[in-house]
């Protein structure tokens, strides 16, 4: 169990790693917006 | 790179944003100026530990993520009715700073061509991002490449402290101000930071006008690539440069821009991602803030000083006249 999830968390950091900055803010960018949208995330200022 | 590398830095982070936010209502000072004074401060006068630098580095990658996010708050409609003339404004300025510093560079103050060029990158583009695309794709040296850094450090700096004065004297609309410092200013985070310390429009069209600014780049680096690889130089020069230069946020910001004109977001959606992206530049700011070494902006040289300082004085009285005609 522990090995299925170590290997599915490796791959996640290797295709982050491998991205461009600027995809990567695109991706925080859409996450914060799944997040919001989808779940209703309520974000305090 | 491991999460653990990165916690102390980004932790550092997330308490400058938060102690920004809290001294900005303490003091009544707009929270980006304060987030950056607080990262100029910590990193000047006491340093950050090791640890810190590339948990602090992330800052490039929060700004991205902050203006991605703003895309859904743009009002698409106004850009749409006075976009065309404000990016006619955006390519003359662009390529008038350009011209300008390289024919000071070359001709009155007598740099070398490399030098010259980077400083041209860096004022008419996008600050130090400019600097070290082109440096690439033109072979520029190390000490060139420190030496246009640290002068467009220099006047992010000054201008961070005087556009937002020179605003409030001249009383301009937060179009005219917004527009005028992206297209004038020199880094991203600089102009985004002084757009909404003067305003929340201000903030938006400043944020709008530099992206379309710095869509450029691939054009400047495809050019003088061109350019130094002709005159015998190893430089190459591929149509792939434009992609590998374009900045790929503008295409998130433009997505939730699109989706937001499309009525896609509630309203209190829309409250949240505006939250979301104000911590996000705070984040920023803290971290633009600890880049800015003072020691290293006393040790910039005269020279390419005077000839950005005197592009930066042609673009900005320039850009200001027509804009304040334009709106």
């Amino acid at each position: 169990m522990s090995t299925s999830i170590d290997r599915w968390s490796n791959g996640i950091r290797a295709r982050w790693t491998a991205l461009e900055r600027d995809w990567q803010s695109v991706v925080v960018g859409a996450t914060i917006v799944g997040l919001v949208s989808v779940l209703g995330l309520p974000i305090p200022w | 790179m491991g999460v653990r590398r990165l916690l102390p830095g980004i932790v550092a982070l997330c308490l400058g944003a938060v102690l920004a936010r809290w001294l900005a209502r303490v003091v009544g000072v707009n929270h980006l100026l304060v987030a950056i004074a607080l990262g100029v401060v910590v990193s000047n006068a006491v340093g950050l530990p090791d640890d810190c630098d590339p948990g602090v580095a992330t800052h490039k990658l929060w700004l991205g993520s902050g203006i991605v996010l703003m895309g859904a708050s743009i009002s698409t409609a106004t850009v749409l009715e006075v976009g065309g003339p404000v990016f006619l404004v955006v390519l003359a300025v662009t390529g008038l700073t350009l011209v300008v510093v390289e024919l000071l560079a070359r001709n009155v103050f007598d740099l070398t061509e490399r030098l010259g060029t980077l400083l041209a990158a860096g004022a008419s583009i996008c600050g130090v991002s400019a600097v070290v695309a082109v440096a690439g794709a033109v072979r520029a040296t190390e000490d060139q490449v420190a030496y246009a850094a640290a002068t467009v450090l220099l006047f992010d700096a000054i201008t961070i402290v005087v556009y937002p004065i020179v605003g409030d004297l001249l009383d301009l609309s937060g179009a005219v101000f917004g527009t005028w410092a992206g297209v004038s200013m020199f880094s991203t985070g600089p102009v985004v930071a002084v757009g909404f310390a003067y305003s929340d429009a201000a903030g938006q069209w400043a944020t709008m006008t530099k992206l379309s600014r710095n869509a450029l780049i691939g054009v400047v680096v495809l050019g003088y690539a061109s350019y130094y690889a002709r005159r015998g130089g190893d430089g190459t020069a591929s149509v792939r440069t434009l992609w590998a230069e374009f900045p790929k946020f503008v295409l998130g910001f433009l997505a939730l821009a699109a989706l937001s004109s499309l009525g896609v977001f509630s309203s209190a959606q829309q409250t949240s991602i505006e939250h979301a992206y104000n911590w996000l530049f705070l984040l920023a700011f803290v971290g633009l803030g600890t880049e800015i070494r003072l020691a290293d902006i006393k040790s910039t040289g005269l020279l390419p000083a005077v000839v950005v300082l005197l592009a930066l004085l042609v673009g900005s009285l320039l850009s200001l006249t027509v804009l304040s005609v334009l709106f």
